[in-house]
């Protein structure tokens, strides 16, 4: 019996330091692959980060350009009618490409997600899309809208929507994510009585039933568009 | 009374062997929940900031994309602004010249030509929804200008469902269709692939192909609308 307790300790001690490096082990395997992923998401997040910082600088450094231009134009304007009438084509094209601010009545739509984990299939319908997005602007613009602007981002002729999973850029980015305010001037009539049809963008009327997706519409007397301060550029395409 | 110490003894035997495994059990415990709980819990936190691998890769291709098209922009109006500085009027007409030019070309205000893609997609039952995702992916990969069976779109050219079918401007354009857009014939045709390809998989599809052109003509025109509401 004497020799046989130390046996059984030592036993015991034995199993439980296996069971405890085979449990250490599992756990650390199971945390190993999360931490990997997470310094390999982190070196992309700063990678976009680091991207969007040169964007905002460029939009920054194509607005200062454009108001020296705008300031140029207007001294050379002031000693030639020539040159003034020209001036007031081009100011005039300016205003509805979306180049300069843009105010008056209209209305406000805020669209929010739906919380997490509302879409139980995971397929995370809960979340705004581009596309909702894209469906939002063209029902402005078909109502009466003049001028649009999302999240600050004015639409210009030349716009166009792309995005992932609740992600959402308008043109040159950066990207968007809910809630997203969708500002119009225009006919404010026009453009409430469409977003108030319940048979108007039906894909998020559903989703804002069966996934909490939330559309807000405010009408105002005097909305504010900002400039679009990104590329216009199109190399490929002349007068006929 | 024999019974007694024999039990004590046993008693201390129990003891002494459950001693050292509860102390393993609990050390064991103690070492797992320590070493779990605080990286579990850092990995939520960071999981609750971080978008997918795939989502951030997406918006790297696109930032980078982004970028290019506005130091392309910096640098024309960087030209533009030397220009008007080192002339007179005459460089500043010239100046504004041109940006009318390109202004009436991106408003949709002026026949157009270039190369580009033409696509022919004929299906019934399609909507206007399909009509702008569409149009909206052109836009998207580069087109510079486009037209629906000879009916300029721009952003803000309204595209309707109307009981008669789809209008585009206020105008009745059934299918098929054939949407020109002019641009970049790289991004353009690998975007109609990929359009084309998601499109023959409808049902509701007969028809939907692609080609690729040197030069394509719109002549079709938007008609420019005053504003009646807004205030530049």
């Amino acid at each position: 019996m004497g020799r046989t307790q130390p046996l059984s300790t030592a036993l015991v001690a034995l199993v439980a330091l296996a069971v405890g490096f085979l449990l250490a082990g599992q756990v650390k395997a199971q945390l190993l692959t999360p931490s990997n992923q997470v310094g390999r998401n982190q070196a992309l997040i700063r990678s976009v980060q680091d991207l969007e910082r040169t964007n905002q600088a460029d939009r920054a450094s194509i607005e200062g350009l454009r108001a020296e231009i705008d300031a140029l134009e207007v001294q050379a304007a002031s000693q030639s009618q020539t040159t003034q009438g020209l001036q007031n084509q081009v100011a005039d094209l300016r205003a509805h490409a979306g180049l300069t601010p843009l105010h008056g009545p209209g209305v406000e739509v805020d669209l929010t997600s739906g919380p997490p984990g509302s879409d139980p299939s995971g397929q995370n319908r809960n979340l705004i899309t581009y596309q909702d997005v894209q469906d939002l602007v063209n029902l402005l613009f078909a109502s009466g809208a003049e001028g649009v602007a999302v999240s600050g981002r004015r639409i210009t002729p030349l716009s166009a929507f792309t995005g992932s999973e609740g992600e959402v850029i308008v043109d040159q980015g950066p990207p968007l994510f809910s809630p997203i305010r969708i500002v119009a001037v225009g006919d404010r009539n026009g453009m409430e009585a469409a977003l108030g049809d319940p048979n108007s963008v039906p894909s998020l009327r559903i989703r804002e039933i069966q996934f909490q997706l939330t559309l807000r519409v405010r009408g105002a007397p005097d909305e504010t568009l900002p400039a679009f301060d990104g590329s216009l550029e199109a190399p490929h395409v002349g007068p006929a | 009374m024999s019974a007694r110490p024999s039990s004590r003894r046993a008693r201390r035997r129990s003891r002494s062997s459950a001693g050292p495994v509860a102390v393993w059990l609990i050390a064991l415990l103690i070492a797992l929940i320590a070493t779990v709980q605080p990286r579990s819990q850092a990995e939520v936190e960071r999981s609750l900031v971080q978008a997918d691998p795939a989502t951030l890769a997406f918006s790297i291709d696109q930032l980078s994309r982004s970028n290019d098209a506005l130091e392309m922009q910096i640098s024309d109006l960087a030209q533009r602004k030397s220009k008007l500085q080192s002339g007179g009027s005459t460089a500043a007409d010239q100046a504004l010249q041109a940006e009318l030019d390109q202004l009436r070309i991106l408003e949709g205000l002026v026949p157009v030509h270039g190369p580009g893609v033409v696509l022919v997609i004929d299906a019934s039952g399609l909507t206007a929804l399909d009509l702008q995702d569409a149009l909206n992916n052109l836009a998207a990969g580069g087109a510079e200008a486009m037209a629906v069976n000879d009916q300029r779109v721009v952003a803000g050219v309204p595209i309707m469902q109307t009981a008669g079918g789809v209008t585009v401007g206020g105008t009745l354009t059934p299918p098929p269709w054939t949407i020109v857009a002019i641009g970049d014939t790289n991004r353009l045709a690998e975007t109609a692939d990929a359009m084309t390809q998601q499109l023959r998989g409808d049902r509701r599809v007969r028809q939907a192909t692609y080609r690729v052109e040197s030069d394509i003509v719109i002549r079709a025109v938007v008609t420019e609308r005053p504003f009646v509401y807004g205030v530049p």
